[in-house]
């Protein structure tokens, strides 16, 4: 695709050639899309950060780095933050804490607790992908150094659109900078499912050690405030130790249940109820009657008349 | 009114919980409240009525309006609905008769006028006769077989008729608007004077029948031409004793308007001609040399007796009819639903075709009017509805076995054994006369399944009683067996042969088969100057075979014992060489039979039909076809050798379980004790179509642990997939120290997400069977439906709890259900296993694996075979598999739910229940993004378990329907010449792109393992590691270009997999941050197009052979595709 097209929406484009391969020889140009980052809310970061659309599925920062230090010769990143990965901004940081189910009812917390959380939550399974993927046409954020290199970088970026400068994605990249794609990636996916046992015994230990210091942590917490006055002048008044309130949900349904026994078996104690009972039977019956007929009347609107099918299919 | 409810109850259970007597009750006190309603009511029969104006009187439609009320408030019908559908089905069938016969009026009468002013041709020799006929108007006289000899005494001739009538059902009006021919019938009645005494006997009859009709056809030929109507003969009721005259309106050119009906011109007699006695069932009327004056020996001649008999009753039935169609009002319309539901089974009054027509129901209706009940009461009441006639009708054939005969207003007949007699003493003629044992208990077969889908509560079954056309014989039978070779020749002579065949079929299969039929072709018509057609029309006899799924596989026939001498020799005549005699472990010494039941051998069935077929009709193995074992072949090859449930791979697996369980619930270093251990794979539910076998590792086999419920679980979900990793290292640990499992490790799935479970154990058990343990927490569910209760959320995370929540579900509640369910279902029912997993081939080959998960396809198998109206459940592979595809192609996935009964528990309430949620659904996601099929089932109301996000999507569902379809299509165009390979034909062509995978990656294992040396230490080999691979890759790239392509791929034997672009992405759109695929600018000099990108489709597939590296041979790009 030859084009003169160099900007798209006030994003300079960047062609990129693909290395070709044995089982796709078509040459095919990649088009990278890139502005300077501006967000709603600016942080101190995107003062030196470009904004990248239409990443390759295979990006990694790795290929970004190549791309404008070595390839572009422009600029240092600093680092890259994909879309979908959780980022230190103040907007999203809400949306991607993952302990969801202590979100509810965590209080403004003491830096202990707090501290522990992120280290347990620095505590995962491993990964069992040596080199993720991203979506096609996915956004990414390059953090250069500083200012200069951005700026330098989406220059050279828009020269090397004008001039047809042919940039294969990923060549010269030294190759132990990234594991390979194919088979050898899934391969290793295959190993790495499996993680060894004792690495994943330690992991879990681990968390488990740090889980059991978090509540303990927010427990002692609690009990302090609870002995506090609030801002108010208020004391809260606690009582001990508090049920789950999945126990509570179970117990009070037991209760409702077992009321509901009870109630079993005088449905027809007075005279009313079973002549109310009738009533609603014989309105039931009408409206039963009304619904079949809509429901012909769909099934002609459907199918036309009703009528025996010719073949038997 | 109170008659009314007294009569239903004795017929027809209410649809809803049962006849308490405080229904009726209620019934008869909703009347009054509600009739001011009913009036509103617009649907009715009695003001839709086409029939002539001046019938709806007020009486007639406050009658109707009452019979509405009741329907609606008791069981008069079956539901409420049912009565609507019939009432609109009848209202749509009712002929206008009046138009009809204003439009035929004027030909009959100058036909009759014609036959009428026909001068009188005098007695003349036989072959006199025939020469003058064919000099002065070319015709050949139709004779019977076979024709009268030359030197014949008796004299032909021609006499005005005593009269000419319309008979039939244009004359009762009780037609039906169907797309058969109507024909108008006109009946001329012979003067007795023609005849004489003897002419009952040796055809004498039937050849001046011959004559006359030639005469008739002769006389009327130029007012036919001036009619434009063309004169034909064919053959009443596909007798051929009986040839009539047809007049047809002659194939015209670019004629659009409804060509006029056909006119039928048969023959009658006086019914005092022949005295009854003469004609009685048993008598001998075909006498031959020196019997040819005694009238009791000889066979009996059954067939010709009731064939001159029915000559005589024409006016006699119709006077019949017409009287009961006067005394009973639905008596028309039950004629109809009668015709309707005997059209739709392929009966009709031709004895090819079952020899049961409108005709014999008809008369079969009156007559239930006056007798019929055990101790001959009547069994039909004046007072019942239509639909009440048609199901106590039902009922009498289901129940009456006619077998023994039921001889009406007379005594002692002797009849003749094998076919059924329905005996009318008043008229002299056994009603079933053309119908064959085999036709009779196919009869009974569908009458007795109608009788069930009436009184079903879960379904209406209304299309299924009078809707569907349920005569192919592939859907129906089990077996179909096919010879070139002629079974048809005049009607006597072929029904002699086709009763000797059934004989010896019947023998040969004994109890392997439920029910054998024959199945010929009846004669067309043919121009009155040429022969008849008798010889040529030499379309092969098919027969079609219902077996009996028990036996079927019997390898060992045991015959008589050898002490018996008489039956011993009688199989021995029988058998032949085959009969041997053995001893068995019982001591007792029999004759029996011995049949190979090796899986490379052909099938039982066809190893008896070929040897007895050889023995009995010198018809070679090659001169008939059996049709219906290929399907049994196909999953032999495919599904690795295993046909059924029993077989070792499944039976194995499931002890291997067993010992699994056993040792798991020994466990004594896991702190928690064990609530359950429930298998959840299609391996352990009889329904892969793989099984695990030698060659290696293989697809691991899925089971769910559930412990005894403990409050020391955390209530955090990270934590929680902690514990469980916890726990299953724990397990692995004590399997293997117990030395019940050789090898276990813990591996991880979505480890990315907190919320769905993230590990599970791989058990490598001693007996070589791999098994994949899961953890079930109960607890998770409340937690994650409280998170998604959470307000404070963000909408991606509630999505992500709520896919938690759906996979759930999915893994730990639905699948052990539906495994528990199908093992059950599968060892009673032996044919489900081994078509579930034809089916499961059937979506593979067709590239649907990545669309429709497993549990999807066993769930659509199942229906077949727990819900199988309009047929019984199937008892073969073929049915099986084709009614399943059948009942694909006709599901409305659209507006309908699919609902299966698992376990029997399917009452209307839990249908009401499942059609409320689809509607919900409908409502919610009326464009179907993430529903497109919903099915669901007794142990799963929700519906979505299996079809939720995508699985399949509209697009998927829609080509789905449509395969299913074209396969329905191609069966009804070749019958049973159809290959069954072809159904199974993968097409490329409707796919933009397809990418080859490596055959060495997928079948030649050696060979990958040695070019990958590095890292072949990765525990990858076997199948199932490589195919993990495929799997892997696939879902990569669908996860990664969900938005613009839509993948397919079937199983590791295809190695490929095929893409599709989505139509949306392949126009030039503006430049968008949203736009979830890789694009390229589009090159334009114009400014408003500037800002305008284009799916770069080179880029992505060079994007996906790069990830694919290794694993892709080549990439093919469909041409046609290409430019769009």
């Amino acid at each position: 695709m030859k084009t003169d097209t160099v900007e798209v929406a006030g994003y300079t484009t960047l062609p990129l050639q693909l290395p070709p391969t044995s089982t796709y020889p078509t040459p095919a140009t990649h088009y990278l899309y890139i502005r300077p980052h501006e967000p709603r809310i600016p942080d101190p970061d995107s003062t030196r950060s470009l904004f990248i659309v239409n990443a390759p599925i295979d990006t990694t920062e790795a290929h970004l780095r190549h791309l404008f230090g070595t390839q572009l010769a422009a600029g240092r990143v600093e680092r890259v933050s994909f879309e979908d990965v959780p980022v230190k901004k103040a907007g999203v940081a809400a949306a991607t804490e993952p302990n969801l189910s202590h979100r509810a009812n965590k209080k403004r917390k003491r830096i202990t607790a707090d501290d522990l959380q992120g280290t347990l939550d620095d505590i995962t399974l491993p990964r069992t992908w040596d080199r993720p993927l991203q979506k096609s046409g996915a956004h990414a954020i390059v953090v250069f150094a500083d200012k200069p290199s951005m700026e330098s970088s989406l220059k050279a970026a828009a020269k090397a659109a004008r001039k047809h400068t042919s940039l294969v994605w990923g060549s010269g990249m030294p190759a132990e900078r990234v594991p390979a794609l194919g088979v050898a990636r899934y391969l290793a996916h295959e190993s790495r499912r499996y993680p060894e046992r004792g690495a994943l015994l330690r992991t879990v230990n681990d968390f488990m050690t740090i889980f059991q210091q978090v509540g303990e942590a927010r427990r002692r917490e609690e009990s302090r405030k609870a002995g506090e006055p609030d801002e108010d002048g208020f004391v809260t008044v606690t009582h001990g130790p508090k049920l789950n309130s999945v126990a509570r949900e179970d117990e009070v349904r037991e209760i409702v249940e077992r009321q509901k026994k009870k109630t079993e078996g005088l449905e027809d104690f007075y005279r009313f109820q079973s002549r109310e009972k009738r009533k609603a039977r014989q309105q039931l019956l009408l409206r039963r009657f009304d619904e079949d007929k809509r429901k012909l009347h769909d099934i002609k609107m459907r199918r036309g008349k009703i009528r025996v099918s010719l073949v038997w299919f | 009114m109170s008659a009314h409810t007294v009569k239903r109850r004795k017929l027809s259970p209410s649809p809803t919980n049962g006849t308490s007597p405080a229904q009726s009750k209620t019934s008869t006190g909703a009347t009054p409240t509600n009739s001011k309603e009913v009036t509103e009511k617009p649907v009715h029969a009695a003001a839709r009525k086409d029939g002539p104006p001046s019938k709806p009187h007020p009486v007639q439609r406050a009658k109707d309006e009452r019979t509405a009320e009741l329907a609606m408030a008791s069981g008069f019908y079956k539901s409420g609905f049912f009565k609507l559908q019939v009432d609109e089905l009848l209202s749509g069938l009712r002929m206008n008769y009046d138009k009809r016969i204003s439009k035929v009026q004027d030909t009959l009468h100058m036909v009759k006028n014609a036959i009428e002013s026909l001068p009188e041709i005098s007695p003349k020799s036989v072959v006199d006769a025939e020469k003058e006929l064919r000099t002065a108007s070319g015709i050949v006289v139709p004779w019977p077989e076979p024709r009268p000899a030359k030197d014949a005494k008796y004299t032909m001739a021609y006499a005005k008729p005593t009269n000419i009538n319309v008979v039939g059902s244009f004359g009762l009006r009780t037609g039906a608007k169907t797309a058969e021919s109507r024909p108008v019938d006109l009946a001329v009645t012979m003067p007795s004077s023609m005849f004489q005494e003897k002419d009952y006997v040796n055809y004498r009859y039937f050849h001046k029948r011959a004559y006359y009709v030639a005469c008739l056809a002769s006389g009327i030929q130029e007012t036919a031409h001036d009619l434009g109507l063309e004169v034909r003969f064919g053959f009443q009721d596909g007798d051929s004793l009986r040839p009539l005259i047809l007049l047809e309106s002659r194939p015209s050119k670019d004629d659009k308007t409804p060509s006029a009906p056909q006119i039928r011109i048969m023959t009658a007699i006086e019914p005092a001609l022949f005295p009854i006695t003469r004609t009685l069932p048993m008598k001998n009327n075909i006498r031959q040399g020196s019997t040819a004056d005694n009238t009791e020996a000889g066979e009996p001649t059954p067939y010709y007796n009731a064939s001159l008999r029915s000559e005589a009753t024409v006016s006699l039935y119709h006077k019949y009819l017409h009287s009961a169609s006067q005394k009973c009002e639905s008596f028309r319309d039950a004629c109809i639903l009668g015709r309707i539901w005997l059209q739709q089974r392929g009966f009709h009054t031709s004895f090819q075709n079952g020899g049961f027509g409108g005709f014999e129901w008809s008369v079969l209706i009156s007559l239930l009017f006056e007798g019929g009940g055990p101790s001959g009461q009547p069994i039909l009441l004046r007072s019942y509805s239509s639909y009440q006639i048609f199901k106590a009708t039902m009922q009498f054939l289901a129940g009456r076995d006619l077998s023994t005969p039921l001889l009406l207003f007379a005594s002692d007949i002797p009849v003749p054994n094998g076919g059924p007699v329905l005996y009318d003493g008043h008229r002299g003629l056994n009603l079933l006369y053309k119908m064959t044992a085999w036709s009779y208990s196919i009869l009974r077969h569908e009458a007795a399944i109608t009788l069930k889908m009436l009184n079903e509560s879960r379904e209406d079954n209304f299309d299924r009683v009078f809707i569907v056309k349920v005569d192919e014989p592939a859907l129906r039978f089990d077996r179909l067996l096919t010879f070139p070779k002629s079974f048809n020749g005049d009607t006597l002579r072929s029904l002699h042969d086709q009763n000797t065949l059934y004989k010896v079929l019947s023998r040969a299969l004994g109890d392997r088969v439920k029910l054998i039929s024959l199945a010929s072709h009846s004669v067309g018509s043919w121009p009155v100057k040429s022969k008849a057609l008798n010889k040529k029309a030499s379309h092969g006899l098919s027969v079609g075979l219902m077996l009996n799924a028990d036996n079927v596989g019997r390898a060992v026939d045991h015959g008589p014992a050898a002490e018996e001498k008489e039956e011993a020799a009688s199989f021995r005549d029988f058998w032949g060489e085959k009969a041997e005699l053995r001893r068995f472990k019982d001591g007792s010494i029999l004759e029996s039979l011995v049949w190979s039941d090796q899986p490379d051998e052909d099938s039982i069935v066809h190893q008896i039909l070929a040897y007895i077929l050889q023995r009995h009709f010198k018809i070679a193995e090659d001169d008939f076809f059996l049709h219906g074992d290929e399907y049994d072949d196909m999953l032999y090859d495919e599904g690795d050798g295993v046909i059924s449930y029993s077989n070792s791979p499944f039976q194995s697996i499931n002890e291997a379980f067993s010992e699994l369980e056993q040792s798991l619930r020994n466990m004594e270093e896991v702190p928690l004790s064990i609530r359950h251990v429930a298998p959840a794979s299609a391996l352990l539910r009889y329904a892969a179509l793989r099984v695990q076998g030698a060659d290696g590792a293989n697809e691991p086999a899925d089971i769910v642990l559930q412990f005894e419920s403990s409050s020391r679980w955390p209530d955090d979900f990270a934590a929680i997939q902690m514990t469980k990793a916890a726990f299953l290292l724990k397990i692995g640990d004590s399997l293997q120290s117990a030395g019940a499992a050789s090898a276990c490790r813990v591996g991880l799935e979505n480890e990315s997400s907190k919320v769905l479970n993230s590990v599970y154990l791989d058990i490598s058990h001693t007996s070589g069977f791999l098994f994949r343990l899961r953890i079930h927490h109960d607890r998770e569910q409340t937690l994650l439906e409280r998170q998604l209760k959470n307000k404070s959320i963000s909408p991606r995370e509630r999505e992500e709890v709520a896919y938690a929540l759906f996979s759930y579900k999915k893994v730990f509640v639905q699948t052990p259900r539906l495994t528990q369910a199908l093992r059950s279902l599968c060892t009673r029912l032996p044919l489900l296993s081994p078509t579930i997993r034809l089916v499961k081939h059937w979506f593979a080959s067709h590239l649907f694996s990545a669309q429709i998960c497993d549990e999807l396809i066993e769930l659509l198998t199942t229906r077949a075979f727990t819900q199988p109206y309009p047929w019984e459940c199937p008892s073969s592979i073929m049915t099986g598999f084709l009614r399943t595809l059948y009942f694909l192609s006709r599901w409305d996935w659209q507006q309908e739910p699919f609902i299966v009964d698992l376990s029997g528990d399917l009452d209307p309430e839990v249908t009401e229940t499942i059609k409320t949620r689809f509607t919900a659904w409908r409502n919610i996601d009326p464009a179907m993004n993430t529903i497109a099929l919903f099915v669901a089932s007794d142990l799963d109301t929700e519906g979505v378990t299996w079809t939720q996000y995508d699985m399949p999507s509209k697009v998927v569902a829609g080509r789905i329907s449509a395969l299913a379809k074209a396969a329905m299509n191609l069966l009804r165009k070749q019958h049973d010449e159809l290959d069954v390979a072809d159904l199974f034909q993968t097409s490329l062509a409707p796919y933009d792109f397809v990418i080859h995978l490596r055959s060495k990656m997928l079948g030649d294992r050696a060979a990958s393992v040695s070019k990958y040396k590095n890292l072949a230490e990765a525990n990858v080999s076997g199948r199932a590691g490589k195919m993990s691979i495929v799997k892997s890759f696939i879902h990569d790239v669908q996860a990664c270009y969900n938005q613009s392509i839509l993948l397919f791929h079937g199983d590791e034997r295809a190695g490929l997999v095929a893409g599709l672009w989505n139509p949306q992405t392949l126009k030039p759109r503006n430049w968008n941050l949203k736009t979830a695929y890789s694009t390229a600018p589009v090159s334009s000099d114009s400014t408003t197009t500037q800002d305008r990108v284009t799916i770069n489709q080179p880029a992505i597939l060079n994007e996906i052979a790069r990830l694919g590296d290794g694993l892709i041979e080549t990439i093919e790009i469909s041409d046609n595709k290409q430019e769009a």
